[in-house]
């Protein structure tokens, strides 16, 4: 017992010690001298210096009109670009799987079929504040690609959740939060084993819930001021988490996999007058007269997969790779000439580093640079209704600064310095002449997916190029193809597109890869599951 | 395709203006019509305007601004309507519940479906895409034009009946389903697919009530001060749509007596019967449907999957149509949907039809059953321009769908297929031979 | 004189008295009038087929007809060799959804030592509903695994099987993963390397079993050389490698195909293709392997957008035009009635009318080596013969008779039992 308790307060006092910060930020005043400012807003000023004080910017100008403060570190900047940090406004990376219980039989079994009491799509009350990832190294990658603002956002289920708005500085979740929540997330996406099991199902179930609580509410207020006639309504917790977003109008975000998706989401928001906002829509320049029409703010994925249910994908080998290479990074330059504003987005991506990657593929088909940075500046502060306090480089906001050695999108610049919430941040460069990763996991594999459900054997093959990981993996639920993977030193990264009875679906792999062995999880609306891959030898 | 819109063009489209039709100009010469109402025009033309047959006839004159399709040794059909299919859409059963009447297939609609290209190249161009057959009741269905590469909106047939699916026998029942894992659901039996569905219909009822009582109270001086108007419903709202009888029932059936059971639950529950889907053993009741002017919706022959189709026999249709049965001929399935003109032959064969007969199981009658006989089933002066062109007759086995038409547009058309296929496999060579030179890979 | 007539047409008389009285031998047979489709050689209008014993005595334009043939008046008719379905499930699948009434698949992965005219059930609705439109034969055939076990040709008539069994086994069926459609039996879409994996595992088992022999016929000779234990699939597997029972295989993709091709030229084993429904894209090497086709039903899609809506449907043509002899199947039992239009709707996609006849007559008769005795209206050959409307290969023709084995045949099926039952409701 004694060496029980002994161990108890050992463990209680490393982690104590561990949560305190170790070293307080520096955050002192900064001048930085000589560059060339984008301001986001207002002309540009060719060589000019910004005061950083306190984690606002004080003053900003031409060289000449600035006086340096005597506290002030100076940064000589001469020859660099200075941007407003920027803002990603729709991402799932950072944010914990939240944890479904392992599903029952499902069916009811008496005559009274109503929809269970407790049901795996109602978790508008899970807010992404109370289940961040923060990752050091997630954080900087942000940084690396001159991110300073992110917007996290639930994206299982039904009804996810909601998010939340954070400044990238430090690393503690509290400090960091400009607005908790921003909105609440729905998906068109359907639950195994239950209702809605169907996409015609989900539409219905967000119908009829909107209707609900619209009763509800009317039931409640009516009761409260006089109850003759009336009975009691009965507390139900769900219907009250949407009693903001349906009667106050607080924003609501749908998440949109398709076109289809998004011309739902607008009949919605027309339906019942909602606050909506239009998130993912990677083809939304294929909707873009209703889109015009109805004037809802819309956020815009740089994920370039075409949906499965696209006719890009459907049509031989080659449509599709011209869909991902060519079409669907188009979409934003779409939008810019029909005059439809947007915010770019990196929901779907899984990589922080794919992001201005692929704003880069999306300038070199036709999206101008500056609606580019307005893209990821401006607009994004306007619509998460925090363009008071940040989105461009106006004394009195947020010192969120990108300091690049070019023009922010260009290939050929490197971000040097951010600075978030005033703190300076250097960007590390990788070494010149570093290998990527000489692990090639190209090849047939046995895997074995164990999930609350059971274990599941199946084939993999894999084939890499470079980091890139493509493939398929058979079982006895089908043949399924692997998409997105990247293979980055030892993590693996990896989406399947699975296809169960008839519904789409993907499933998002994470882990680790050696020569001969891959672990690690994969995580699905119903759940995680382990996967664990042997290779399977070459035979003579 | 050349689509020049000139002055006169212009014109005509105003002088025909029909709210909502947004179609082409086509003059189709020479060809042999059937049709399918008024009997057989041989070298035949047919002048569509603004999407809509303005004239048929022989010889006709138009100005030069009007594509022309010459139909000389073809023939030429009204475009070919499937009033039983799933295609187009996202998805087919909502298995989640047992009673699922609030779902609708216009919520998912699939404009981009390939199946919606192999039904054009069979001659189809309507179709009536409907929820599964897995719950005894399921969803509202739609009737699309299979407008290939337009938008799930532009396709919406707005004219159709209002249609709700219902389903009895095994597979509302699940008969031919093992291991649900822990409790099966109810009904498991056919006497609870009918008692479920009095149940909803009686729930539906109720609901109604609810709301006539609370409208009635409101308009009232003496109404309660306190009125809040009942929870709206959608899974009752459209069996009250029924009930009032703005809503129709198509009715999935095997076996004879579940037919008749159902008619009489219709009766005692007061909503109306289109028609029934599948009905193989409608031969045994042809003449109760005919009296009760209930049609059926029917394979030609596909039978014995399952036990409640092992009597179906492929003389139903010919000798239901002969008893006076509506009759139409549907596929369910987006293999079956590019043949649905040999089924038809088939009726000619088994149970001895005329080849008009034959011709109208999958024309006019479906057409009549969904609602649409104004503007489509039938080569008419006043319909919509929506046509097949066969290369043979369309009800020899040796026939093949030239074109398919739909509002004066050609959404198939076999030759460009061809032109594309011989481009794409010659692109294909080409690659190959570089990749032989460049290093010998098979 | 008149003495002598009137003995005479007494002796006649008699004679008609007896040839009444000998209906039911129907020995005789004279069908008069029909235009005749023969298959081989050119077509007859307005010929006789004479049917002595179950096989046609002659035929031509005009022949003599004996006094006591039975006179079948063929008027307007047209005359066709009874129709052979290639493979099938005929009498081994009733209702698709009772596995009690499903006997063409044996579980396990190997098994050539089963065969399908063993589950035969004579009885089965199925099979007069064929014979009514005119198919006088057919094979019927195992699936699934990778071998799949024996067929039989069997003829569409017979109280027991061994009435209707005209040979047996016929063909040992091997079922490459790749697909096919095996009878009743959906294309499985698994990656082609699971074929060649498919065909290593073949290449063994041949090996074993040619060495189970060599090793068997050893020790016969010497008493000191050990016998192999008995072993069940080796032993049914050498009748395949010793070239003595021909292979059918199941395979759909190119790859696949030319995989086989090798693989029937190494282990020097005649093939006979089944399915290849992409065989278009390989036509010449099919040709050049010697090796026929029998495609599987045309009621199918094809797998990939790129090779066009029409590939299944104009398969045939391009194999035929290719020098590929081609045979037709209905590949099921409930509909199996459909042989015909689906050789009809390969006509329809450019292969000639008379090559798609030919697919459903004379072609499966050679594949099967019973050429001489089948498939074609030729004076010595089993009078299988279908009196039609019309076209047999078109929907809209009416079958007015069918003989097999010269003996006429009940045209009615559970089809026609339960529209005249019901008929007797009719207003």
């Amino acid at each position: 017992m004694k060496i029980l308790k002994f161990l108890f307060l050992i463990i209680f006092a490393v982690s104590s010690v561990l949560s305190y910060p170790i070293l307080a930020e520096f955050n002192p005043t900064y001048a930085i001298v000589g560059c060339k400012i984008v301001p986001g807003r207002g002309p540009q000023i060719e060589k000019g210096i910004i005061i950083i004080r306190d984690g606002l910017i004080e003053e900003l100008g031409p060289a000449g009109k600035i006086l340096i403060p005597e506290d002030a570190e100076v940064i000589e900047a001469e020859g660099l670009y200075a941007y407003p940090g920027l803002i990603d406004a729709h991402t799932s990376i950072m944010l914990e799987t939240p944890k479904r219980e392992p599903q029952g039989p499902g069916r009811p079994a008496s005559p009274a079929d109503e929809q269970n009491e407790v049901s795996n799509w109602q978790h508008t009350d899970f807010m992404a504040i109370n289940h961040l990832k923060l990752k050091k190294s997630t954080i900087e990658n942000f940084h690396k690609v001159g991110i300073t603002t992110i917007c996290i956002a639930p994206d299982k289920s039904i009804f996810a959740g909601q998010s939340v708005i954070l400044n990238l500085s430090g690393e503690q979740p509290e400090p960091m939060v400009i607005k908790n929540p921003f909105a609440l997330h729905i998906n068109f996406v359907t639950v195994r084993g239950e209702y809605p099991s169907s996409l015609m199902g989900t539409m219905s179930l967000l119908r009829q819930s909107i209707l609900d609580t619209e009763h509800y509410h009317l039931h409640s207020t009516q009761y409260l001021q006089f109850p003759g006639g009336l009975k009691r309504p009965v507390y139900n917790p769900f219907l009250e988490k949407l009693r903001p977003y349906v009667v106050q109008k607080k924003p609501i975000v749908f998440n949109c996999a398709n076109m289809e998706d998004i011309k739902r989401a607008l009949r919605l928001t027309d339906e019942f007058k909602l606050n909506a906002y239009v998130s993912g829509a990677n083809e939304a320049w294929r909707v873009s007269e209703d889109l015009k029409k109805s004037d809802v703010p819309l956020f815009v994925s740089l994920r370039f997969n075409p949906p499965l249910t696209s006719i890009f994908v459907n049509q031989g080998e080659d449509l599709k790779k011209k869909a991902e290479n060519e079409i669907y990074p188009a979409n934003a330059s779409h939008l810019h000439r029909e005059g439809i504003e947007f915010s770019l987005t990196s929901s779907g991506l899984t990589k922080p580093g794919d992001i201005i990657k692929n704003v880069q593929k999306a300038i070199k088909a036709g999206l101008p640079q500056d609606a580019a940075l307005k893209a990821m500046t401006l607009n994004p502060a306007k619509s998460l209704g925090i363009d008071k306090i940040v989105g461009s480089l106006e004394a009195g906001k947020i010192a969120n600064v990108v300091l690049a050695t070019g023009a922010l999108f260009e290939e050929s610049s490197k971000i040097q310095r951010v600075f978030v919430d005033g703190i300076s941040y250097t960007i590390k460069q990788p070494p010149k002449g570093a290998q990527p990763s000489a692990t090639s996991i190209a090849g047939k594999w046995d895997g074995l997916i164990k999930s609350p459900m059971g274990e599941l054997t199946s084939t993999i093959l894999f084939q890499q190029e470079g980091d890139q990981i493509t493939g398929t993996i058979s079982s006895e639920l089908g043949n399924w193809e692997i998409t997105g993977g990247v293979l980055s030193g030892n993590t693996l990264s990896f989406t399947i597109a699975a296809n169960i009875m008839g519904n789409a679906m993907e499933m998002e792999f994470s882990g680790s890869a050696e020569r001969d062995v891959i672990e690690g999880s994969i995580s699905t609306m119903a759940g995680n599951a382990e996967l664990r891959a042997t290779r399977i030898p070459e035979e003579e | 395709m050349n689509k020049t819109y000139g002055t006169v063009v212009m014109f005509f489209c105003l002088a025909m203006a029909v709210p909502g039709l947004n179609g082409q100009n086509l003059l189709i010469k020479n060809g042999t019509l059937l049709t399918v109402t008024q009997g057989t025009i041989m070298k035949g033309d047919i002048l569509i305007l603004n999407g809509i047959i303005k004239t048929i006839g022989r010889d006709i004159q138009t100005t030069d601004d009007v594509q022309v399709i010459d139909a000389t040794g073809k023939y030429v059909i009204p475009g070919i309507i499937d009033s039983h299919t799933h295609i187009g859409l996202s998805g087919t059963n909502e298995m989640g519940a047992t009673i699922t009447s609030e779902v609708k297939m216009r919520d998912v609609l699939n404009a981009e479906d390939t199946s919606i290209y192999t039904a054009i190249t069979g001659g189809v161009t309507m179709v009536h895409t409907m929820h599964g057959s897995g719950n005894p009741i399921g969803g509202e269905n739609v009737v699309l034009k299979l407008k290939w590469g337009k938008s799930a909106e532009e396709m919406v047939v707005g004219e159709a009946y209002r249609t709700l699916k219902f389903a009895l026998g095994e597979n509302p029942k699940q008969a031919n389903v093992f291991g649900t894992g822990g409790t099966p659901r109810y009904p498991q039996s056919r006497m609870g697919v009918n008692a479920i569905i009095r149940r909803e219909f009686l729930k539906a009822k109720n609901y109604m009530e609810q709301w006539e009582r609370y409208n009635a109270a409101k308009k009232s001086k003496k109404g309660a001060k306190n009125l809040i108007p009942p929870r709206k419903n959608l899974k009752l709202e459209p069996l009250v749509a029924m009930l009032k009888g703005d809503m129709y029932a198509r009715c999935h059936s095997y076996r004879a007596d579940e037919t008749l059971e159902f008619i009489k639950l219709s009766k005692e529950l007061g909503f109306k019967i289109i028609c029934f889907e599948h009905a193989v053993e409608a031969y045994k009741i042809a003449r109760e449907l005919a009296e009760e002017n209930i049609g059926i919706s029917a394979f030609l022959d596909n039978w014995a999957y399952k036990v409640e189709a092992s009597e179906g026999i492929a003389y139903n249709a010919g000798y239901c149509t002969k008893q006076g049965v509506l009759v139409s001929i549907n596929s369910d399935s987006p293999e079956r949907i590019r043949r649905l003109f040999n089924d038809a032959a088939k009726s000619m064969k088994y149970g001895g039809l005329t080849e008009e007969e034959a011709l109208k199981l999958i024309t006019i009658n479906p057409a009549v059953q969904l609602g649409v006989e104004k503007i489509a089933g039938s080569l008419e002066e006043g319909k919509h321009g929506d046509i097949a062109i066969f290369n043979e007759h369309p009800l020899s086995a040796y026939t093949r769908c030239d074109m398919t038409i739909i509002e004066g547009e050609v959404y198939f058309d076999r030759d460009q297929y061809l032109q594309e296929r011989e481009e794409r496999e010659k692109r294909k060579r080409e690659e190959q031979k570089t990749k032989e030179k460049k290093g010998g890979v098979r | 004189m008149k003495k002598t007539g009137c003995v005479w047409t007494a002796i006649c008389l008699l004679c008609l008295a007896l040839g009444i009285r000998s209906e039911q031998s129907h020995e005789l047979i004279a069908i008069k009038g029909a235009t005749i489709i023969p298959v081989v050689g050119k077509d007859i209008p307005e010929g006789v087929i004479l049917i002595r014993n179950g096989h046609i005595s002659d035929i031509g334009a005009s022949i003599d007809i004996p006094e006591n043939a039975k006179v079948i008046d063929a008027k307007g008719l047209f005359a066709y060799p009874g129709m052979i379905d290639s493979c099938c499930t005929l009498g081994l699948s009733e209702i698709g959804a009772v596995r009690a009434t499903q006997d063409s698949r044996e579980t396990g992965n190997i098994n050539p030592q089963v065969s399908s005219v063993e589950a035969l059930r004579p009885d089965s609705m199925h099979i007069p509903i064929s014979r009514s439109n005119g198919i006088t034969m057919a094979l019927i055939a195992p699936a699934g695994g990778l071998i799949s076990g024996r067929s039989g040709l069997i003829r569409l008539v017979g109280w027991t099987p061994d009435e209707m069994i005209v040979k047996n086994p016929m063909l040992m069926h091997i079922q490459l993963p790749g697909g096919g459609r095996a009878p009743g039996e959906r294309a499985d879409a698994t990656a082609p390397e699971q074929d060649s994996k498919k065909i290593q595992e073949l290449k063994e088992l041949f090996h074993k079993a040619r060495y189970y022999q060599k090793r068997k016929g050893a020790a016969e000779k010497d008493a000191i050389i050990t016998s192999p234990d008995f072993d069940e699939q080796l032993e049914f597997l050498l009748p395949v490698v010793n070239g003595e029972l021909p292979v059918m295989i199941s395979v759909y993709t190119a790859a696949g195909i030319l995989d086989a091709i090798k693989l029937a030229k190494e282990e020097k084993i005649k093939f006979v293709f089944y399915g290849v429904n992409e065989g278009w894209k390989v036509a010449n090497e099919i040709k050049e392997s010697g090796s026929p086709v029998v495609l599987g039903s045309l009621y199918g899609m094809p797998s990939k957008w790129d090779d066009g809506y029409d590939a299944i449907y104009r398969n045939p043509s391009v194999l035929s035009q290719a020098g590929v002899k081609i045979a037709f199947s209905s590949s099921d039992a409930a509909l199996a009635k459909d042989l015909p239009y689906h050789a009809a709707k390969a006509a329809a996609f450019g292969l000639d009318k008379r090559e798609a006849l030919k697919g459903v007559t004379i072609y499966p008769a050679e594949i099967f080596g019973m050429a001489d005795m089948y498939g074609s209206l030729e004076k010595g050959k089993v009078a299988n013969i279908v009196l039609a409307d019309g076209d047999i290969l078109e929907m809209r023709t009416n079958i007015k008779h069918v003989f097999i084995d010269g003996q006429e045949m009940d045209l009615s099926s559970v089809y026609t039992e339960l529209l005249e039952k019901f008929k007797k409701r009719a207003k």
